[in-house]
């Protein structure tokens, strides 16, 4: 009997003190509430002002009326009792905020008119959504984004108020235009707290991005087409799905990101809106009081993580391997391609949508890259998961110890969006070393490896090389080739290693070959024979970034 | 030669002595960031060096390998024997066959003249990756005049195309033909349309069709 009651007792116990938070908050508000012109506050109400938006237009601290467990109907009667306002309707969107701050909205999938009772509810929907997309997160950033028209109806609302009330004395206290909070900014604060504790993490500037996007049926009244014409576009776009797709385990690069999901740009709308000339204008369309709306605006929210990068340098030891994904006529050339082998080894780990693969330079199919490797990036769009140390050397390890050994990863980490910079960073200026095998219609002789070795510096100028010339222009351009060296082969006397050290963008085999001429000089020319090259290897890519510590 | 083979024997057998001594005193991570180097390279060396017995004595040349060689004899007079090299992008460089009949005269050729037609070819520039200003040509068209000290003869385009480029350094060394007219005696480079080529090459001769015709092999 006792194990029965007192569980009640503990419930009622906790309810009470919640209850006297409640009566705190309460308090704080009708205190806050009491030394506002309750004409303007009636007036305001009976145009179809709600609650919150009437709070924030005073400049009140959210803090007092965002508590999370606030609902509308508490604020409206407590407003209402306080100016004896009696309202004539149940309920009816806000004419000003359209709903955001009511929490009350369009469901994008289902075109349901939702109406949350409270912050914390709202909270909850979102929460679900990480949850369900099954993102590892160590914080949050909450971004915002309204249509155009909530500011219209804002500036429209609060020059009509200058122009009505200039006189008296409680706007001079008030700088109204100034104090007042933006419904974005109302809004993030009421659910951001409740977020937190949903998620067990604090809002800070982090990689994971909850973005809530409003956007209302009827485009703004004064906005010229153009912009209006935008604005649905944009929708189409936000009008997708409430969480991103899922991964296709097979799927390489698609264009989509969550950059797709693009707010709406009402910074240049706003701008137009701000104090000052349109005053005049926007005072004049409300004679009448703001229209009153039927209709929520939609929203979608989506939670994305940005971009994360994984860099490090690249190994290829096949020589019939390309780099990127390469495809013709839906034959794909080479019998894979580096990018797919690091991208999807990769992706799957940190749980990510998508990856793009961006390296320094690349090199032909049937060219290795041994020695250091070359520096690249792979970009995770919308990572669930970033892998931690541990996780990345594992990575390193599970695409070195691949069977077939066509490709290897050296010094894999994660690292912010400054590896761009790092990786591109004098670019054209950084040497190449290579290792080509070529052969000579003569025998090769000492004083060619002495010929050869004391060439440094040299310019050389090469035409566009035939093999490219169909998608690249006819241009001559000037490469200095650092230093050659010959090593020779044992057991042949017209083959040998010809190492050298070029400037980015030297055309190794047509240096050897001579391309018909097109190379001036060439190793032919110089040591006056024919001179073809078998194979070519890079061996080293000479650039500072991506290397252990 | 051989002293190569015994430098490199004697230094993979030191490091292998040195290796395992290093083994029994201490562990791989500690091993000195030096060595670590050293054998990298090491490693690295053994993959640049090929094994000797796969190599072919005479390796096919660039021109076999990335083009595929056509033939025009007599074209548009006898003795004008011409080649087309068709590179797998498309383009076709096309010159003098070895047969043609400018090689017999006594002293070979001694002058390269662009300046046919109607206008001068080693003149005008294509630019950017469209290929702008680029002359549109028939098969026929002249692309210059070849000298020797007894005669002069016409080369023509052969293909059908855009003229991407012409081999002026003819202008300057003619006897780059006399010496070298498979390779760096090129005439000009130029651009067929997908349909127009597949028209030529009904007409062209492959290079084994070519050798039969000429009595080469």
């Amino acid at each position: 009997m006792s194990n029965d009651t007192e569980p009640a007792q503990v419930s009622s116990v906790a309810a009470e003190s919640h209850a006297g938070d409640c009566d705190a908050e309460m308090q704080l508000l009708e205190g806050a509430v009491r030394p506002l012109p309750y004409h303007v506050v009636k007036e305001l109400l009976s145009v179809g002002v709600c609650a919150r938006c009437v709070l924030r237009l005073f400049g009140i601290e959210e803090h007092i009326y965002c508590h999370s467990s606030f609902s509308q109907s508490m604020l409206g009667s407590i407003l209402e009792e306080e100016t004896s306002f009696k309202s004539e309707v149940e309920f009816q969107f806000c004419s000003v905020c359209l709903g955001v701050l009511q929490f009350s909205y369009c469901d994008d999938g289902e075109e349901t008119v939702v109406k949350k009772e409270s912050a914390k509810d709202m909270a909850l929907s979102i929460a679900e959504l990480v949850k369900q997309e099954g993102h590892q997160i160590d914080g949050f950033s909450l971004e915002v984004s309204v249509p155009p028209l909530i500011l219209e109806n804002e500036s429209s609302l609060l020059s009509h108020m200058k122009k009505k009330y200039e006189s008296e004395p409680w706007f001079q206290e008030r700088l109204l235009l100034s104090k007042c909070h933006s419904v974005k900014d109302v809004l993030k604060f009421a659910i951001t707290k409740p977020l937190e504790t949903l998620l067990g993490v604090k809002a800070s500037a982090s990689s994971f991005r909850i973005r809530l996007t409003y956007t209302h049926k009827r485009a703004s009244k004064k906005v010229q087409n153009s912009v209006e014409r935008n604005q649905e576009c944009k929708r189409r776009k936000t009008g997708t799905e409430n969480a991103l797709h899922n991964v296709n385990d097979e799927s390489v690069i698609a264009d989509k990101d969550c950059s797709g999901y693009s707010t709406i740009e009402t910074n240049s709308v706003t701008g137009i809106f701000s104090n000052g000339v349109q005053d005049q204008e926007t005072s004049e369309h409300f004679e009448s009081p703001i229209e009153k709306v039927s209709e929520p605006c939609h929203l979608v929210y989506v939670c994305c993580r940005t971009h994360i990068y994984l860099c490090g340098r690249y190994l290829k030891y096949s020589r019939n391997v390309s780099q990127t994904r390469w495809i013709i006529d839906e034959e794909r050339m080479g019998e894979a391609s580096v990018e797919e082998i690091i991208g999807s080894n990769i992706l799957p780990i940190c749980q990510g949508d998508n990856y793009k693969f961006h390296a320094a330079g690349r090199e032909d199919i049937d060219v290795r890259m041994l020695g250091s490797g070359r520096p690249f990036l792979l970009e995770i769009q919308n990572a669930r998961q970033v892998p931690s140390e541990l996780i990345v050397k594992e990575m390193e390890s599970k695409i070195n110890g691949l069977e077939n050994k066509l490709v290897g990863v050296k010094n894999l980490k994660v690292v912010g969006s400054q590896g761009w910079a790092l990786m591109h960073e004098g670019e054209a200026e950084k040497q190449k070393q290579y290792c080509a095998l070529v052969w000579i219609s003569r025998p090769l002789e000492d004083e060619d490896m002495q010929t050869i070795s004391l060439l440094n510096d040299m310019k050389i100028l090469q035409r566009t090389p035939i093999r490219v010339l169909h998608r690249r222009s006819p241009l001559e351009r000037e490469k200095i080739i650092h230093w050659m060296k010959i090593e020779r082969i044992a057991g042949s006397s017209q083959y040998f290693l010809l190492h050298l050290c070029t400037q980015a963008g030297t055309y190794i085999k047509e240096f050897v070959h001579g391309d018909l001429g097109r190379t001036q000089p060439s190793v032919g020319s110089i040591l006056g024979c024919r001179a073809e090259i078998l194979q070519l290897d890079v061996t080293d890519v000479k650039m500072d970034c991506f290397v252990t510590e | 030669m051989s002293d190569d083979m015994v430098d490199r024997t004697r230094k993979l057998e030191e490091t292998t002595v040195s290796n395992s001594l290093h083994e029994e005193e201490e562990e791989e991570e500690e091993r000195p960031v030096r060595e670590k180097a050293e054998y990298e390279e090491e490693e690295l060396h053994k993959l640049l060096v090929p094994d000797v017995s796969q190599l072919p004595p005479t390796p096919p040349s660039a021109v076999e390998t990335n083009f595929v060689s056509y033939f025009a004899p007599d074209f548009m007079k006898p003795g004008n024997d011409q080649y087309v090299y068709r590179h797998a992008n498309g383009l076709c460089v096309v010159g003098l066959a070895s047969t043609h009949l400018a090689f017999k005269d006594k002293g070979g050729i001694t002058a390269v003249d662009f300046n046919v037609g109607k206008s001068d070819r080693s003149s005008m520039k294509v630019t950017g990756k469209r290929k702008r200003n680029a002359q549109h040509f028939e098969s026929n068209t002249a692309l210059c005049k070849v000298c020797t000290g007894d005669d002069s003869y016409v080369v023509r385009c052969c293909v059908k195309g855009s003229l991407l480029e012409v081999n002026d350094r003819l202008i300057k060394q003619p006897e780059l033909l006399n010496s070298s007219a498979d390779r760096e005696g090129y005439i000009a480079i130029i651009m067929p349309k997908p349909a127009d080529w597949l028209k030529v090459k009904t007409s062209l001769l492959s290079l084994e069709e070519f050798k039969i015709l000429r009595e080469l092999c």
